[in-house]
C-alpha cells in the first residue's frame, strides 16, 4: 500500500507562499515525478510529505491515514536527498542499517537485513568504508540502499541525480526504475530535468509557483500540454511561441500571417500559438491542404550530431527554431530563403489570461 | 503544529538552564557595580541592597589614583604590542596561506602559541635585566610579542585561506608585483580579519598579568599589576578594587563583541571546520 | 631569494629573538647553578637542577595540584559549554543576545576576576557565603579543603565560554541534511545525538580540549589574587611554583629545570590526547 493523498495544501514562509493550495492524489506503487523551474516548490512540497517541514494549512494522509501533524518517523517513509546525507562518521553499513536501529531492531537481525539490501545494490564490498571514501555513484547507493532497508510504504527522492555526471545519472536512473518495479513501492521524484521525468514517471506533476499547472502521463504532458508554461517547460529546444489574436472566420491572425483553424475561441481574444520544432518542415512541392506555407531566412544552424537546430526568422521579425534530421540539413543554407511548413494540427493555442 | 507535552517540558528545562546561566554570569558584575557606588563607610557589607548611590569611589581612582596613569602604560603597550604583531604577522600568515612548503611552520605557530609563560620569562626577566630595562614599556612589550605575534598571524592565516588566489593573480596579470598584489589587493581584503586580530591581540595584551607583574614597576606598571595590589581588604578599600575592576573589564567586553563574529575563524585558524 | 622568504622573515627574526633565543637560554640556564643573589658566580651543574625537582615534595604537589585542577576544570566546562551549545542552537529567539552575555565572561583579565570572587566567596564579607549561611549552609571557599575546588569554579566561570563559542560553531558548520536524513529515518533525540551529533562534532571537541588544557596549565593569576599557593600549599599550581622558585627565592637555574619538565609534560599529554582521539580503525 502507499496511497498518498493532498487536499488544500499550503505553505508560506511569512507572507510568502511556497504552496498554494495543492490537491493530488498519487496511487499506490505509482512512479510520481514533480518537475519544475527551481523555486516552484516541488521539494518544499516533498518535504512536507516527509515532516521536514510544518505544513500551514491543508492535510497529508497516506492510506487514508491523516498524517499532518506527524513526526517524520511515524510516517513510514523513507528519503533520498539531493546530496545523499549520508552519515559522515558512520560506516556504510551503520548507515544503512541506522533506521533500522532507530526502531530497536536487534543487531543481528539489522545485519541480515543491511547484507540483503547491499548484496541488491552491489554494496557488499563497501560495507566497512565511511561515505567519504566512496564514489559519487556509491554514495547515491547506500542512501538509496538505507531508504529500502526500511521498506517503507512511501519513496521520497529529492533531486538525487544532480549531483552525478551525466553517465552515472543515466545508469542510476535505470537502476532507480528496475528497483521501483521489483519493489512496488509508491515513489514520488523531485527533479528540475524534465528528460529525467519523462524518462522514469508513470505520471508527471508539473507544478509552477506553488501551483500545480498539470498532471499527466509524459505522453499526454509532452503531446497536450494544458497550459503555455507546462508547453513552454517541456521540449527542447523549447516550442516556438508567436503572439496573436482570433480575427473573423476563426483565423488566427498572427506575425507569419493569417491561419486557418478550427477553434472556439471568440473574436478579437488574445493568443499564444505554439509549434513544436520537430514540427516545422521543409514545405512540400506537393502541397497538402491543412499546410500553411511560410518563406523564412536561414539565420543560424547548430550541429548537433544526429540531429541540427535551425533558428529562421520572418520578414515580421517572428523567430522560429527547428529541429533538422542529420541528412536533410543539406536543404538549408545560413542567409537564403525557405520555405516552411506548420501544419493546423500541429499547432497549441493557449488564449491568453489577461491579468 | 501540536507540540508534544514531552517537548515542552525539554523547552521549558532548557529555557531555565539558559536563564540561570544568564543570571551566574551577570551577577557578579552587578554586584561590583553595586559596590563601586556603594559609600566607602558601607563597603564589604553583604546585607545592603539598598543606599544612596555615591560616586567617591570612582572619584578617588580616577583623580587620587595611580590608575590613570596604569591605564595609559596598559593601552600604550597594548598598542605597540599589537602594531609590532600585524607588521610582522600579516606578510608571514600570507605566505603561509599561500605557499607550498610551509605546513611545519603553520604548526610551529600553534606550537608557539601555546609555549608555557614560565619558560620564556626566566630567560626574558635576565635579559632584560641585563639591558636595564626592567620597568620600562619597552620590556613588557617585548614579554608581550611572544604571546601576541603568534595567536595573530594564526589567527590571519585563517583569513588569508578564505581569499580566493583568483584575487592575487588578476591583479598580477593586471601588472602588479606579487607584492604589490599582496598589499594593495589581498590586505584591504582581510581588512576586518586585521581588525578582528588586532583587537583580539590588544586584549590578550590588555589582560596580562604574568609577564607585567615581573617586568614593571612604579613607572611602567600595567593595569592588572595595579589590581593586583588591591589585596588588602579592608572595607574602604573594597569600593576601589570594585571601580578598578570595572575599568579594567569594560573596554575588554566592548572590543571583544566587536570581534565576537570572527573570534571562531581565529581560534580554530580554520582548522576547526569537519 | 623567493618573495615567500622575504614574507616570512620579519616574523622569523622577530621571533627568532624574542622566543628561540630565549628558549634555548632557558635550556642553558636549566644546567647551571644560576642565583639572582649569586649573578656573578653561576656553575654549571649538569642535570642536578632536574635532579632536585624531580624529588622536590612541592615540585611533585604542584604538579599534583596543577594535573587535578586542569582535569577538574577541562572536563567541566566540556560539558557546560557543550550543553549549553545545544540549548543556545534550539533558542528561537534572543539567540544572539543570550550568546553574547554567556560569552562575555572569557574576555575579561584573569586578575579582576580572581578578584571578583575572591571578593563574592569571602567568608566574612561576601555576598554568595552570606546568603548560604541564611539557608543554613556554611563553607569555607578558600579553607584547606575546598580552595582549589573554588578556583576550579572561578576557571569554570571564566572559561566555559570558551568552550561553549567552540561548540556553537562547531554545531552551526555541520552539515543539516544527516540531521533530516535521521529524522527520517526515525531517530530519536538521544540516538541522533550520540550517533550524529557527537560523532560529527569530534574534531572540535578535541581541538577546544587542547586549547583548553595548555590555557589551564598556565593557572596563575587567580592563585596569584586569591590563595598565593595556599593555605598550606594546597593550591599552589606548577605557574606558581616556578614563579616562587625563580622570583621569591631567586633560584632560576631550578626553576628553568622545572618549566622544562612542564613542557615534556604538556607534549606528552597533546600527543596522547591526539592519539587517544584519532578516528577508530574499523575491523
Amino acid at each position: 500500500m502507499g496511497q498518498v493523498d493532498f487536499k488544500n495544501l499550503r505553505k508560506s514562509f511569512g507572507s510568502t507562499n511556497i504552496i498554494d493550495g495543492l490537491n493530488l492524489e498519487i496511487h499506490n506503487s505509482e512512479f510520481l515525478v514533480l518537475l519544475g523551474p527551481s523555486g516552484c516548490g516541488k521539494s518544499t512540497t516533498l518535504r512536507l510529505l516527509a515532516g521536514l517541514e510544518s505544513v500551514s494549512s491543508g492535510t497529508i494522509s497516506i492510506d487514508g491515514c491523516d498524517v499532518t501533524e506527524l513526526e517524520p518517523r511515524d510516517r513510514d517513509i523513507a528519503m533520498v536527498f539531493q546530496n545523499y546525507a549520508l552519515y559522515p562518521t558512520m560506516t556504510v553499513e551503520q548507515n544503512i542499517g541506522f533506521g533500522l536501529k532507530a526502531k530497536k531492531m536487534s543487531p543481528k537481525l539489522i545485519k541480515e537485513k543491511v547484507n540483503e539490501v547491499a548484496d541488491l545494490l552491489g554494496l557488499t564490498h563497501l560495507l566497512n568504508r565511511k561515505p567519504n571514501a566512496l564514489s559519487g555513484g556509491q554514495q547515491q547507493r547506500v542512501a538509496i540502499g538505507r531508504a529500502i532497508v526500511r521498506k517503507p510504504k512511501v519513496f521520497l527522492f529529492d533531486e538525487p541525480l544532480s549531483n552525478l555526471d551525466a553517465n552515472l545519472r543515466l545508469e542510476m536512473r535505470a537502476e532507480i526504475m528496475k528497483l521501483h518495479r521489483e519493489l512496488g513501492a509508491t515513489t514520488i521524484f523531485v527533479t528540475h530535468d524534465q528528460e529525467e521525468a519523462m524518462a522514469m514517471a508513470d505520471r508527471i506533476v508539473i507544478m509552477d509557483k506553488g501551483l500545480i499547472e498539470q498532471v499527466g502521463t509524459p505522453t499526454e504532458i509532452y503531446f497536450q500540454p494544458k497550459t503555455r508554461m507546462v508547453a513552454g517547460f517541456i521540449g527542447n529546444p523549447s516550442m516556438n511561441f508567436m503572439k496573436g489574436e482570433i480575427s473573423k472566420n476563426s483565423e488566427l491572425k498572427l506575425p507569419i500571417g493569417n491561419i486557418k483553424v478550427n477553434t472556439i475561441l471568440n473574436l478579437g481574444q488574445h493568443i499564444d500559438v505554439g509549434i513544436r520544432p520537430e514540427k516545422i518542415k521543409l514545405a512540400d512541392p506537393k502541397r497538402k491542404p491543412n499546410e500553411n506555407i511560410v518563406r523564412v531566412m536561414v539565420t543560424n544552424i547548430e550541429l548537433l550530431g544526429p540531429r541540427a537546430i535551425v533558428k529562421m526568422e520572418h520578414e515580421s521579425g517572428q523567430v522560429l527554431t527547428s529541429v533538422v534530421d542529420h541528412d536533410e540539413i543539406g536543404k538549408y543554407e545560413l542567409g537564403t530563403n525557405i520555405s516552411i511548413s506548420l501544419a493546423s494540427n500541429a499547432l497549441h493555442i493557449f488564449p491568453k489570461i489577461k491579468d | 503544529m501540536i507540540v508534544s507535552f514531552e517537548n515542552r517540558l525539554s523547552r521549558f528545562l532548557g529555557t531555565t538552564a539558559i536563564f540561570i546561566a544568564i543570571i551566574l554570569v551577570l551577577f557578579p558584575f552587578l554586584w561590583i557595580f553595586l559596590e563601586s557606588i556603594k559609600p566607602p563607610s558601607l563597603g564589604g557589607r553583604p546585607d545592603i541592597w539598598r543606599f544612596e548611590p555615591s560616586w567617591e569611589n570612582w572619584h578617588e581612582i580616577v583623580f587620587n589614583s595611580n590608575v590613570p596613569l596604569n591605564i595609559l602604560n596598559s593601552f600604550f603597550i597594548a598598542l605597540i604590542t599589537v602594531v609590532i604583531s600585524l607588521i610582522c604577522g600579516a606578510p608571514a600568515a600570507y605566505a603561509f596561506s599561500r605557499f607550498r612548503g610551509f605546513q611545519g611552520a603553520r604548526y610551529s605557530i600553534l606550537a608557539a602559541e601555546m609555549m608555557p609563560p614560565a619558560i620564556l620569562i626566566l630567560p626574558l626577566f635576565l635579559l632584560l635585566y641585563k639591558l636595564e630595562l626592567i620597568d620600562s614599556r619597552v620590556g613588557v612589550i617585548t614579554a608581550h610579542l611572544t604571546f601576541v605575534v603568534p595567536v595573530v598571524a594564526w589567527f590571519l592565516i585563517g583569513f588569508f585561506d578564505e581569499v580566493p588566489k583568483d584575487l592575487e593573480d588578476q591583479a598580477m596579470i593586471d601588472g602588479y608585483t606579487r607584492f604589490q598584489a599582496f598589499y594593495k589587493v589581498i590586505l584591504p581584503a582581510v581588512r576586518p580579519g586585521l581588525a578582528a586580530a588586532g583587537i583580539f591581540g590588544f586584549v590578550l595584551s590588555w589582560n596580562d598579568l604574568f609577564y607585567s607583574l615581573l617586568l614593571t614597576g612604579a613607572e611602567s606598571r600595567t593595569l592588572p599589576v595595579a589590581i593586583a595590589g588591591f589585596w588588602t581588604f579592608r572595607g574602604i578599600e573594597l569600593g576601589k578594587m570594585a571601580v578598578a575592576i570595572l575599568i579594567a573589564v569594560i573596554p575588554v567586553l566592548i572590543l571583544s563583541y566587536s570581534i565576537q563574529k570572527h573570534l571562531i575563524r581565529g581560534i580554530g585558524g580554520s582548522g576547526v571546520k569537519y | 631569494m623567493h618573495i615567500k622568504y622575504k614574507l616570512i622573515l620579519p616574523l622569523v627574526f622577530l621571533l627568532s629573538g624574542i622566543m628561540l633565543y630565549p628558549f634555548i637560554f632557558s635550556l642553558w640556564l636549566s644546567l647551571q647553578d644560576y642565583r639572582l643573589t649569586r649573578i656573578n658566580d653561576v656553575q654549571f651543574v649538569g642535570f642536578e637542577n632536574f635532579g632536585f625537582i624531580a624529588t622536590d615534595q612541592s615540585f611533585l604537589n604542584a604538579m599534583g595540584n596543577t594535573i587535578s585542577f586542569v582535569a577538574s576544570a577541562v572536563i567541566i566546562e566540556l560539558i557546560f559549554g557543550l550543553s549549553l551549545a545545544l540549548l543556545i542552537q534550539k533558542l528561537l529567539i534572543f539567540r544572539g543576545f543570550v550568546r553574547s552575555i554567556l560569552l562575555a565572561p572569557m574576555f575579561i583579565t584573569p586578575i579582576a576576576v580572581g578578584l571578583m570572587f575572591r571578593f563574592l566567596l569571602n567568608s566574612e564579607i561576601g555576598i554568595i557565603p552570606f546568603y548560604l549561611l541564611r539557608f543554613g549552609v556554611s563553607l569555607d571557599w578558600f579553607g584547606p579543603e575546598l580552595a582549589l575546588f573554588s578556583i576550579v569554579l572561578i576557571d569554570v566561570w571564566q572559561w566555559t565560554p570558551f568552550m561553549l563559542l567552540m561548540f556553537l560553531a562547531g554545531l552551526e558548520a555541520l552539515p543539516k541534511t544527516p540531521f533530516e536524513a535521521a529524522r527520517v529515518d526515525g531517530a530519536g533525540r538521544w540516538l541522533t545525538f550520540s550517533s550524529i551529533t557527537l560523532p560529527m562534532l569530534r574534531p572540535v571537541i578535541v581541538v577546544a580540549l587542547i586549547i583548553r588544557a595548555l590555557d589551564a596549565f598556565k593557572v596563575f593569576e587567580y592563585v596569584f589574587a586569591i590563595t598565593r599557593g595556599g593555605p598550606g600549599n594546597s593550591t599552589e599550581t606548577i605557574m606558581y611554583y616556578i614563579y616562587q622558585t625563580g622570583f621569591r627565592f631567586f633560584r632560576m637555574g631550578e626553576a628553568a629545570a622545572a618549566s622544562i619538565l612542564l613542557i615534556i609534560f604538556i607534549l606528552v599529554f597533546v600527543i596522547l590526547i591526539v592519539y587517544l582521539s584519532r578516528p577508530k580503525v574499523i575491523k
